[in-house]
Parts: C-alpha cells; structure tokens; sequence
C-alpha cells in the first residue's frame, strides 16, 4: 500500500460521479469472479496417501539385462546410504489432552499426505497464513473459507430476491382481487388473471439465477457510488469498528478494504507507513496442526512418522507410555495415570475403528459435524464428499462380560442406544448423502491383561484381539422398491 | 364381499391406485383437482402428477383459498362415490375357532363347491375324527378362517387350500381381506348356539351371522403369534402390492432354516485363501525371501526403515481383525433371539409367485417393537439374525464395477422393521465388509480400467 500511488485516486472517489466509477468496477470485480486463479493440482500435491517416503524399486524387465542392473544398483544404493525416514515431532499438551505440531513444514507435510489433523485456526485445512496474508492484501487467490462465504452470501441473495418477488405477486394479487370485488363483475376478471400468476411463479423458478445475476451486477454499481459518495468520516467509523459491512456482494468487500486504506485520515496512513514494509512479509504463522488422539497414536505407532514430546517439550513420550497416556485421557477429567486399562476404553475402540479403515485405505476424519464418529473419505477431503459415515458401538460378546450382575449392567449401558437415535443419525446422513456404517467393535475380556507382562508392551497383540464388524444401515422405502 | 371395482382387481397388483384413479376420472374434469386428489390419497402411483409449485404458508389471497377449496372438494367427490359390493362376488369365509380341521360329518360340496379351484382331490376322507386338529393337507395349523366359495384373484397369493377346495386364512389374511372389504366372515354355528340336529342336517357350518370388525379384531389379533406390530406390517406391506407370506421364524421356538449352502461358503473361502499357481508360489518365494517383519508390539507397523511401495505399508497396517461374512460360520451359531428373527418374507409384486413352491423371498423382514425393545439391536443380536439369512454376495455386473455399491449391498442383508405405536420404519441392515474391498489396491483398478478403452479408441 503506497501512499504515493493510491492518493492520486482518493479524490476521484470521491468527487468523481458514479458514471466515470462504473467503468472501473468491473475492472475490479472481474479478477474475483472471472479469472478466478488456477485450482491447486490436488492429484499432485495430495500423491502421497501417508507421510512416509516410499523408494520403489526400479522395474525389472526380464529381457533387458540393463533393467536387472539398475535394480542392483538401486539395491547397493540403499545399501550404502539407506535413506532416512522423516520423522515430524509434535507434543503433547496434558491440560487440554490434545496433540499439536507447530512446525509449518510438518503441518504442510501431514496435511497433504494422508489428510492428518486439522489447523486449529482454520476449518480444516491449516490456511490461516493464506486467509492472513489474502486479509492484508498481500497474496492473490482465495482460500476455501472465503469461497465458501462467497457461495453463502450468493445464495442468501437469491433467495431474498425470491422472497421478495412471492411478495411482489400476493401483492399484486390481492390489488386485482380488491379491484375484482370492487368491481362487481369478478367472476370475467379471475380466471384470466389467476393463471398470469401462475405462470410468473414458476418462471420466477427458472429466471431467478439470470435475474439475481443481473440484479448483483446493478446493484455492484449502486453502491459503488454509493460507497464513494458519503464523505471520508463516515467511512472511518465503519471501519474503525472492524465489522465486515452489510454490502453482501463479495465485490463489495473487497473493494472496501481498498477503498478504506486510501480513504484512511492522514496520520493513520502515516502510521501504517512505518509499520507496513517490516510487518508485511512477515505474516508470523500462528497457527497449530491440532492431531486427533487417534490421529497422533497411528502416526506414531501404525507409520513411525511421528514422535511425541511431552509437556516439557524436550522428552519424547515412548509409544508404550502413550498409549495409556491417551486412554487416560480420554475421559475428563483425565483419569489417573496408575489406574488399569480397560479393553474398552473408549480411546482403545475408537482406536480400533480408525486404524483399520486406515489399513484399508480410507481418509478417516472427524465425523461430528453430521453427528457420527467419523466420515470416510475416498483420497481425501479435497477430492470427493465423503461417501460413508461411522457410528461405533462396542459389543460385548465375550462370556467374561455377562458373568456378574455389574459387568452386564456396564455393558448394556455403553452397548445402549435408542432407535431415535438411529433414526435420527439415519435421516441426517440420508440429508447429507452419505451411507451411515454401525461398526460394531468386539472387546475382548481384560483376562489377557493380566499376563506377566503389561500389555502395553504389545500393542499388536492387544488391538489383535478386538473385532471390527460394519453393517450398513439404510432407511428401506416399501414405494420405491416395488419395481 | 367383492369390491365394486373387481374389474381393478383383475389387473395384476396396484389394485388399491387403481381404482381410485378410475373414480377420479368419472368423477372430475379439472386436471387439477385431479392431480391433488390422486397426490393426497397414495403416492404409489406410476405416473407422479404434477404438483406445481407449493406455498409453503397462508396468504390472504382469495387465489389460495380458492385452490384450497377446490382441492378440498375433490377430495370429497372421491370420497362421496359410491362403493358397490354385488353380492355375486361375495366371498364369504367361516371361522373356526379350534383351527383347521376337516368339513364335519359328511363332505359337503354344496357351498361353491362348483366353481371351486379343481386342485383338491375330489371328496373323501371317511369319518375324520373331531379329536385330529393337525394339519389337513398342507393347511398351516394358526388358520383360522376357511373360505369355501374362493372366487378372488387375491386368493392367488393368500391362503392355503385343503383337500376339500376350501381355503384356509391365517388371522392376518382373514383381518386383512375384511378391512379391505373382500372377506365377509361369518361365525360358526357351534360358537353361536345353533342346534346339534341341525347341523347334522346338511353339514354346514356356517351359521349365517356375519362377524362384525371389532369381533374379527378381538378373535384374530392376538392369535397365533399375530400382535399388532406384524399385522400393521403385513396389512402395510399388502396394501401396497407386495406379496407377504410367514417365514419359520415367526414362533420363537421354530428352528429357522437357512438358505445357506455350505457350497458357496466353500467356494469363497477357497477363492480368498492365497493365489493359486505361480502367481502364488511367487507370493510366498517373495514372502520366504523378505519375510515381514512384525513390529505390531511397539510399532511402528509400517516397519522400520525405508518402504518399497505403499501397498506394502497397508498390507503391514492390516492388523486388526475384521469380521468376515463368507467365511463358515462358526460350529456353535447363535440362534436368533426373539424380536430379531425373520418373521415375513416378501415378495415384490413383479416376482411371480406360486402358492405352492414360493420362490426365493425379495425382502426378509424382522419385526421389533420400538417400545418394547427400546435400544438398538446388540451386535450379537443383530448377528445371529443376519446370519440366519442366506449369503446374498454383492453379484450383479453394475456391482462389479461400483465399489460403493459392493459396499452398500453387502453380503448379508435383512429389513428391519421398526413399530412405534403403528408407525412403522424400514431398515435394511446389510453386513458390508470394508475389509474385502482394500481402497489403496481399488485405484489402481480403478485407473487401468479408465485407462483401457483408450488403445481401443485409436
């Protein structure tokens, strides 16, 4: 933002009618809606279904010798300098029980391979710093949290127009019917006026994109004059306060911000001045990579890509230690760290669930925004909604559970769920067209817990005895499958 | 009694739409009324009619009131027609309280015994015993109405006939066809008090006095396993053209039989069990040579070090085990448990269906009463009930391609149905096995089948 460059046009906003200004919005408007910026390659940047690196072979062609060779020689390569792992570090904060990486290049890194996490700033993917330096004017192109407001505002639009015109035709109708009775001859005025009508509200259907679209463009005119006209005090205040102005055209806003850095009162261009040329290329990345439990459990202990430090920050929690340290936590208040574990903890199960649909090659991701455990995602999140929603529910099938009165009755409780409940995850997931999956998890009896050794020693052996069991559920509507 | 419209009931299925559509048209000229009308009172209709735009909230216009008004009196008109039964398409059945049991004394064929369906093997037991309530013919012994005249394209798929041409009702049929008004029970004249010398006269035992509905529904609605959650599902299920017959679990004590030939289990364990022939000696030469490490007790699973590809990772990470629906049951299986046991089988009304070898059912339905059982059904519940449903692997060549669709269909299936007080929801709970479909190895399927047609095309 350079003064130099930008005063020139401050008084042309304002003292300059709406004629001359009609021809500059749509110069402005158009690099937000029409030349939209290149979609990132998602196929390429999201190649890579984990964070661990992969060095394959070279192919080998039985009838060529040199193929035979360059395997060989990929094989002594490896030999000689086995290629490191990389290893991404995260750490443990106990007060809130959650796992956080704070290293942008680890973030960047367990985002684009595998769909890990969730930037604690953002809605899911971590783009606070875009979505910062975009708000400061300093990068080109949208995020996805803007393009979705941008995709609400316009609808809102569309619908307020539709409002408004049933309410233009009742009023109209009821005008004719007054006219009608007013009038005594009714019965002539009706029929020839009540299909007009009809007509009008259901064209309005088909028009209303074409119409709002105009309508946007008109009144992206009107209120660029508008917006120029009041004088320089007002806009202060407007923005001073901060608070996004009701201009709902996405264009809108985005001119404001420009519009208001030029229309800023001296001393406050002056004070931006001093500030602006460190502060602007350096956008400091506040933003963390927040892990789920489960998410952090399997990138350590299923992938070896990651390791954990502790509260201190400097010790590295072994994966013994940090299993019962998330089951401890899975609760709140967290349980104390010297109680047993229990086969059916609800970190151990959901555990269970997660990493065998990571196994089999889905994108695991939170589901509670459509009321479930997780949602499964085909790639990932940037590739296609997801097509299956997971509800678990532990099962308790092993005799040990069914022995004394107290175990039956902590098993029927956890097993306990109402058909309205089923019913109503059911309806949600038909709304948002997804296949909702009841994903039974056998516990086992804790008898093998009280081997000699703990059980957190062997982590397989203990995740080898649960069972994961899916059933589709799926309303059955009798009238449409009569054929 | 036979319905006015018994010219509907001979088209195959979808009498109920029928008929009203025919009133309708008689009745009312304006298409609009016509299209509320028929959208108002079933939506099983072949053609969807147009319904125009909704207003989803009262305006003082005079235009509303008037569509309102105008619908309303459609509505009327349909109701208002007069519904005929001649009373030469009476049917009329008898009940028998003490359940399927031979024709007293001597057989009679005098009751329709004419036009009776010539299937039954003319006339003749000598002297049946009053004491032998057991099955006559293949009559199911929960019966309780027999129908000796069955003149009714219904009886095709209701009913079962014994060896004296008489159809046998079970209480949810005889309940059905009264309140559909087909089915004119009368009572016996041993319930109602008739003399002993009469009905040695002529044999009948139909006592002339019709049974009222309140009767039929204190008589029929509790018996023979019905409750009223089966019966709303079964009248629901009738009405609209399905065709629904009992199956073995409807007494909780029956042992059900199941579909599931041990041949196809074989079959499928066979093809999972490893590749034969070279590619399965290379498999196992490659496995001897680099055997995979387990690192399941602290992990990491992938392994340590560095990876070949990332299908190994996966096959390395694939440590929990998942339940497998092809592979053979284990020796001891749970039985089904009592509201989670297949109790209907239906039949879509495209399927032809013969009374006497019913084909393979379309839907298996469990019957659960919501405010019974108030919690969703148990893994081990809901197990043991699919497993007593035949294996109906995901087959069909759309299936084959659609990975979602495998999933979806599953490999086991059943319908729930759910009763709330007479309101009934269908689940259909089918048992997916994510882990016969692997993702990471579907895209590379995926890929070389869209990458196919393309020398073709050259």
């Amino acid at each position: 933002m350079h003064p130099g460059v930008q005063h020139p046009k401050s008084p042309d906003a304002s003292s300059v009618p709406a004629s001359l200004k009609t021809e500059t919005s749509p110069k402005n408007a158009s690099p937000a809606r029409r030349s939209r910026p290149p979609r990132p390659n998602h196929r390429h940047i999201h190649r890579f279904p984990f964070p661990v690196d992969v060095h394959p072979l070279p192919p080998l062609i039985p009838h060529n010798p040199l193929s035979i060779v360059s395997v060989l020689l990929s094989y002594l390569t490896y030999l000689i300098a086995p290629p490191q792992q990389h290893v991404y570090s995260a750490y443990f904060d106990s007060a809130t029980s959650s796992v956080h990486v704070t290293d942008p290049k680890a973030i960047r890194a367990l985002w684009e391979m595998g769909f890990f996490g969730k930037g604690s700033l953002s809605r899911s993917e971590p783009s606070w710093v875009e979505r910062e330096k975009k708000r400061r004017g300093l990068l080109g192109g949208t995020t996805s949290e803007e393009v979705t407001r941008q995709r609400r505002t316009e609808r809102r639009e569309l619908k307020m127009d539709r409002a408004r015109m049933e309410k233009l035709i009742i009023q109209e109708r009821l005008k004719a019917e007054a006219a009608a009775r007013q009038g005594a001859d009714s019965t002539v005025e009706q029929p020839s006026q009540s299909p007009s009508a009809d007509v009008s509200t259901e064209k309005f259907s088909l028009r209303k994109a074409k119409e709002a679209r105009l309508l946007d463009v008109q009144r992206a005119v009107q209120q660029d004059g508008e917006v120029n006209f009041p004088d320089t005090s007002e806009k202060q205040t407007l923005n001073g306060s901060g608070k996004t102005v009701r201009f709902s055209p996405v264009v809108q806003a985005k001119e404001f911000t420009s519009d208001s850095a030029i229309l800023q009162l001296p001393e406050v261009i002056a004070e931006e001045d001093k500030a602006g040329p460190e502060e602007r290329p350096t956008v400091e990345n506040e933003e963390h990579l927040h892990l789920s439990n489960e998410e952090a459990f399997f990138l350590v202990y299923g992938l070896g890509a990651l390791t954990i430090l502790d509260d201190t920050r400097r010790n590295i929690i072994p994966t013994s230690a940090l299993l019962p340290l998330l089951c401890h936590h899975s609760k709140f208040p967290p349980r104390d760290s010297s109680s047993e574990l229990n086969p059916d903890d609800t970190f151990l199960i959901s555990y269970v669930v997660y990493h065998h649909f990571r196994s089999l090659g889905w994108v695991v991701r939170s589901g509670v925004k459509f009321g479930v455990d997780y949602l499964l995602y085909n790639r990932g999140p940037v590739f296609s909604h997801a097509e299956f929603a997971i509800v678990v529910i532990p099962s308790y099938v092993d005799q040990y559970w069914k022995e004394t009165e107290e175990r039956r009755t902590h098993c029927a409780t956890r097993v306990s769920r109402s058909w309205w409940w089923l019913h109503c995850v059911n309806r949600v997931q038909a709304q948002v067209k997804k296949s909702l999956v009841v994903c039974y998890v056998e516990v086992p009896p804790p008898v093998s817990y009280d081997l000699d050794v703990p059980i957190e020693t062997d982590i397989g052996r203990l995740l080898s005895q649960y069972q994961v069991r899916e059933m589709v559920v799926r309303r059955w509507v009798p009238n449409r499958t009569r054929d | 009694m036979a319905d006015a419209d018994e010219a509907a009931i001979h088209l195959p299925s979808q009498d109920a739409s029928a008929h009203i559509e025919i009133d309708l048209s008689d009745e009312t000229q304006d298409f609009r009324m016509l299209s509320n009308i028929s959208f108002l009172t079933d939506g099983s209709q072949a053609s969807i009619p147009k319904r125009g735009e909704k207003d989803f909230e009262p305006n003082p216009t005079l235009y509303q009131a008037d569509i309102l008004s105008a619908s309303r009196q459609a509505m009327h008109h349909a109701l208002s027609h007069p519904r005929i039964h001649h009373p030469k398409n009476q049917i009329v059945g008898v009940y028998a309280p003490d359940g399927p049991a031979p024709p007293p004394q001597r057989t009679t064929t005098s009751v329709g015994g004419l036009e009776s369906i010539a299937e039954g093997s003319g006339p003749a037991p000598a002297e049946p015993s009053p004491t032998t309530i057991t099955t006559i013919g293949n009559v199911h012994p929960d019966a309780c109405v027999y129908v000796a005249n069955p003149k009714s394209n219904l009886f095709k798929t209701i009913g079962q006939a014994d060896r004296w041409n008489r159809i046998w009702l079970l209480p949810e049929e005889a309940l059905f066809m009264l309140e559909r008004g087909s089915l004119n029970i009368r009572w016996p004249r041993s319930e109602v008090g008739f003399d002993e010398e009469e009905m040695d006269g002529n044999g009948v035992e139909d006592s002339g006095i019709p049974m009222s509905l309140q009767a039929a529904y204190a008589a029929f609605a509790s018996r023979g396993g019905l409750n009223s959650e089966r019966f709303s599902v079964y009248t629901g299920l009738r009405r609209l053209g399905y065709t629904i017959t009992r199956a073995p679990g409807w007494d909780d004590d029956a042992e059900d039989t199941t579909g599931d030939d041990e041949s196809t289990c074989n079959e499928n364990a066979r093809q999972q069990g490893g590749g034969a022939g070279l590619v399965g000696i290379y498999s196992r030469f490659i496995n001897w040579l680099c055997p995979p490490s387990t690192n399941t007790a602290l992990g990491p699973v992938a392994g340590v070090g560095f990876h070949r590809s990332y299908d190994d990772i996966y096959s390395k990470l694939s440590i929990i085990p998942w339940y497998d629906p092809t592979a053979t049951p284990k020796a001891e299986r749970s039985r089904a448990q009592a509201p989670y046991r297949v109790v209907f089988h239906v039949y879509k009304p495209s399927t032809p269906f013969k009374k006497s070898a019913p084909p393979a059912p379309d839907f298996r339905i469990a019957v659960v009463n919501a405010r019974a059982h108030t919690s969703v059904p148990t893994m081990s519940q809901l197990g043991a009930l699919l497993e007593s449903t035949p294996l109906d692997p995901p087959s069909s060549e759309k299936m084959s391609r659609q990975m979602y669709m495998r999933l979806r269909h599953g490999y086991r299936n059943v319908i729930l149905a759910v009763v709330d007080e007479g309101v009934v929801s269908y689940l259909r709970i089918s048992e997916a096995a994510f882990g016969k479909e692997k993702l990471y190895k579907q895209k590379a399927l995926g890929n070389k089948i869209q990458h196919r047609p393309k020398p073709k095309g050259r």
